[in-house]
């Protein structure tokens, strides 16, 4: 089904899954806590764009108006560009990341979804796309 | 004739409340190990929605419920419910508060939690609804989890076998 995602948030259920068993190289288990959910919504500044894992750097604000840097592991580019989505597509996007908090206590994050809240491009997706 | 319809009816009368108090009394007692072929998508490995456990053990009395959670290179979580539905202190890993109640509502076990911790994002505060139901030997946990102050609710499914 084709959308307009300048109407709509995007969400984009990326299946991590169907690539891991390619391209990890490390555990989830080993590096992230299961135990500590989180959801980050904030501004992508970087995007490295390499295998096994895409790495995004979005600045979310604190509660207190800090602007702090995380670093979100995401599917790797293969996998992205399956969902539609560019290297481009990301740095100045307004971006929605639910994932888990890494055990060693940084601001980083495994994401088991992302949503790019004002996509900049039609992309084709399907209605099982969460 | 009509002497044993009488019996009969209350025979089967005494039947129908044992069938029900034995549905509303279920016992999740046991060692659970995850069966992730008949889960629901990303309850485990490297990209997990909703983390489930690998293996969870049961304790039931009629009164409470012993519940611990493991996985593979994850602290424990465990917990002893009172089945009366009061709030309880679920035992966590080092930098989690976590409290809990559980009660049975018919053939199922619902449990309530809410979970607190601090990241560099701020405090943390995470909502779980749990659902258990049996079939048999096999426990289906149904799961929601809500972060405070977004307004979507994750959820998934997890299908467990007795060990």
């Amino acid at each position: 089904m084709r959308i307009n995602l300048s109407f709509a948030a995007v969400s984009l259920g990326i299946l991590l899954a169907a690539t891991a068993s390619v391209q990890a190289h490390h555990s989830f288990s080993a590096t992230y806590d299961g135990n500590k959910p989180i959801t980050l919504r904030g501004t992508v500044t970087k995007i490295g764009w390499q295998n096994p894992h895409a790495h995004i750097y979005v600045d979310v604000k604190n509660a207190d108006g800090k602007a702090v840097t995380w670093e979100v592991e995401s599917a790797g580019p293969t996998a992205l560009l399956k969902a539609g989505l560019r290297k481009e597509d990301f740095v100045g996007a307004e971006i929605i990341i639910k994932g888990f908090l890494a055990k060693d206590g940084t601001p980083t994050v495994n994401a088991s979804s992302l949503t790019l809240v004002e996509a900049k491009k039609e992309f084709l997706t399907d209605e099982k796309t969460p | 004739m009509k002497r044993l319809m009488i019996v009969l009816s209350m025979a089967l009368a005494l039947g129908g409340q044992t069938v029900a108090l034995a549905q509303a009394r279920p016992d999740f007692s046991g060692t659970w190990r995850l069966n992730v072929g008949k889960s629901g998508p990303n309850v485990a490995g490297n990209t997990p929605n909703i983390p489930f456990p690998s293996q969870i053990a049961v304790k039931q009395t009629p009164t409470d419920i012993s519940v611990e959670s493991t996985s593979v290179r994850q602290q424990p979580v465990s917990a002893v419910y009172k089945l009366d539905g009061s709030k309880v202190t679920v035992q966590t890993p080092e930098g989690i508060s976590e409290t809990g109640e559980a009660k049975l509502d018919g053939g199922n076990l619902l449990i309530n939690s809410r979970r607190s911790f601090s990241s560099p994002a701020g405090d943390i505060v995470v909502e779980f609804k749990e659902v258990w139901s049996l079939t048999g030997n096999v426990l289906t946990i149904q799961k929601t989890r809500t972060q405070s102050g977004e307004s979507t609710t994750e959820k998934s499914q997890a299908v467990y076998d007795k060990l």
